[in-house]
């Protein structure tokens, strides 16, 4: 890796010897991620450079990495260095094989334009994913950001409708029925990714020496309670305890079903009591931080060059990936003020499962009389208090959506 | 003769189990969760044969019913079985008890069956649907070489005509 980028940009080294080892290995990372032949025979396969960064910057993203992103992100406010590098890395960028993806005719526009329609791409693919991930159907900031060249926005849009395949995915697994999602076999592979202990999309996947995967949780408390052998093959697992997640799958699994991951971390801050509050601001903020980090990598990758009017454009992307961040923090605002107005879903569980106990309690006590007829009337009484708790519970929830 | 007790009733008013049915810490949530989503997998597709089911509204406490399969002795008859999950569920097997009598050398007069994933064997990926299947195999095929009921075992070894006659007039006589 070091080597290919000393000989791939030998004059950085003489011009910005500090910088040099940072922001132009951002830049040229794709480059030298991925070789030409690689390039070409992808090209071939039909895939586009940017689902092939999206791929590597996807598996870039495990949990145990983040301090290594935020200080990628930081890089961010660094000034690119004005290396001669430039024009050849563009030219790179520009090979045949590594700009397959749009027939729309953009020839007779130059360089600086063609770049800038590339980030603005890349911008609003990411607000489409976040608006996709926060399922904020709603808002639509791609057409603001894309609706200044009608060029741009048709791209954009044929981009939107490649990328619509993920989008939909996770659209589609929100919704348990996901006919209507392109991605027809997300049933199967929402069974495949089930753990076989909990029968829910696996958590923290952790996988056995004999291939099979479960929740890390699951398989900890069933090597503690049903012996060390994996629950589906029964060989030996040889050290139940030091369970590892593993990341590809898990990133997979967060990739796919990203709804029932955030449900499932909720639910686990329901159980922990003192962090029930905590975790999962927590979560989101982290997830923020992943989703930004990602952006501004996109952008470090897009924008590897600084030329001489680069101040500006630098302003501009700048104010952009505001927009970017105001985009984000609105829906993160409103989840904080609907939090505040209404009791949240947690609280809601907690005051069902509470009145569950003491019906319990109660019935426990009335039995002792053994009332015959007494324990029916409480039975429907019961059954009232249920529906209505229930109903409340929608209706809250809608309100919630509501607003 | 046990054929009522599919609806026996509110399921807290088993009181050999009170102290289970809902056990106080929120740890219920993984087991009952657990049940549920098997219930919901049930109800789409069950086993041939197969049905099962809570008995009230006490998620613990399920009864469950098979089909004696064709080409065996126990064809024709309709069975009734209790199923009571364990408070640590995909941990801990559950109890599964004929409630309709049988002919059988792996189920105990008293109706308790002994099955080797239900013991010693059992793994937390099995699920409910996989104890159906595996009751209806012991149906055609009885686990002869551990029986709990020895004198069936070896009657169906020195005569297997007497012992599925036997079997099908219990059948006749219980399961119908």
């Amino acid at each position: 890796m070091v080597n290919e980028d000393s000989i791939k940009s030998p004059l950085n080294t003489k011009n910005d010897p500090i910088k040099q080892s940072e922001e132009p290995k951002n830049g040229e990372r794709v480059d030298s991620l991925f070789s030409p032949n690689f390039r070409s025979v992808a090209a071939m396969a039909g895939w586009d450079e940017e689902a092939l960064l999206i791929a590597s910057l996807v598996v870039e993203d495990t949990p145990d990495r983040l301090p290594k992103q935020k200080k990628r992100s930081d890089l961010l406010h660094f000034k690119t260095p004005p290396t001669n590098s430039r024009r050849k890395r563009r030219v790179q960028k520009r090979s045949p094989e590594s700009i397959p993806v749009t027939v729309l005719d953009l020839d007779d526009e130059d360089d600086t334009a063609k770049q800038e329609s590339e980030k603005k791409e890349a911008e609003s693919k990411s607000i489409e994913n976040l608006d996709k991930k926060r399922a904020e159907a709603s808002e639509e900031p791609r057409c603001s950001a894309s609706s200044s060249d009608k060029n741009i926005e048709s791209k954009s849009i044929q981009k939107a409708e490649k990328k619509g395949a993920a989008g939909l995915e996770e659209q589609g697994c929100s919704v348990s029925a996901s006919s209507s999602s392109a991605f027809p076999c997300i049933d199967r592979l929402r069974e495949e990714l089930s753990c076989a202990i909990c029968l829910e999309i696996c958590f923290e996947p952790s996988t056995t020496p004999c291939g099979h995967s479960f929740c890390k949780k699951c398989l900890r408390s069933a090597a503690d309670k049903c012996g060390k052998k994996c629950p589906k093959c029964r060989q030996l697992i040889s050290n139940g305890r030091s369970c590892t997640v593993n990341t590809v799958l898990w990133n997979t699994i967060q990739l796919l079903f990203p709804k029932e991951i955030e449900a499932r971390k909720a639910a686990g801050a329901l159980n922990s009591r003192e962090a029930r509050r905590k975790s999962p601001l927590k979560a989101a903020t982290a997830h923020s931080n992943i989703t930004s980090s990602r952006i501004s990598r996109v952008f470090a990758l897009n924008s590897p060059e600084s030329g001489p009017s680069s101040q500006e454009r630098r302003n501009s992307r700048s104010m952009r990936r505001q927009s970017v961040q105001a985009a984000v923090m609105p829906s993160r605002n409103r989840d904080n003020n609907s939090r505040r107005e209404l009791p949240s879903q947690d609280e809601d569980a907690a005051l069902a499962l509470r009145m569950q106990r003491e019906e319990f309690m109660e019935s426990f006590r009335t039995r002792s009389s053994a009332d015959e007829q007494y324990r029916s009337s409480l039975a429907l009484a019961r059954a009232n208090l249920r529906a209505m708790a229930s109903r409340a519970i929608n209706i809250r929830v809608r309100g919630g959506r509501g607003t | 003769m046990y054929g009522g007790t599919p609806s026996g009733g509110i399921g807290i008013s088993g009181s050999s189990s009170g102290g289970r049915a809902w056990p106080s810490t929120t740890s219920v949530s993984s087991s009952g969760k657990r049940i549920q989503k098997e219930m919901t997998e049930l109800s789409i597709e069950a086993p041939p044969d197969c049905a099962a089911g809570p008995k009230g509204d006490n998620l613990y406490h399920w009864v469950a019913t098979l089909f004696g399969p064709p080409g065996t002795p126990y064809e024709g008859g309709i069975y009734f079985l209790d199923i009571t999950f364990p408070s640590d569920y995909p941990f801990k097997p559950p109890k599964v008890v004929f409630k309709t009598r049988i002919y059988h050398c792996n189920v105990e007069p008293s109706g308790n069956v002994s099955l080797d994933i239900l013991t010693d064997n059992w793994s937390p990926a099995l699920t409910i649907s996989k104890v159906l299947l595996a009751l209806r195999s012991m149906f055609t095929t009885p686990e002869t070489y551990k029986p709990v009921v020895p004198g069936i075992a070896h009657l169906y070894f020195e005569d297997k005509a007497k012992h599925d006659e036997i079997a099908t007039e219990w059948t006749l006589r219980f399961a119908r």
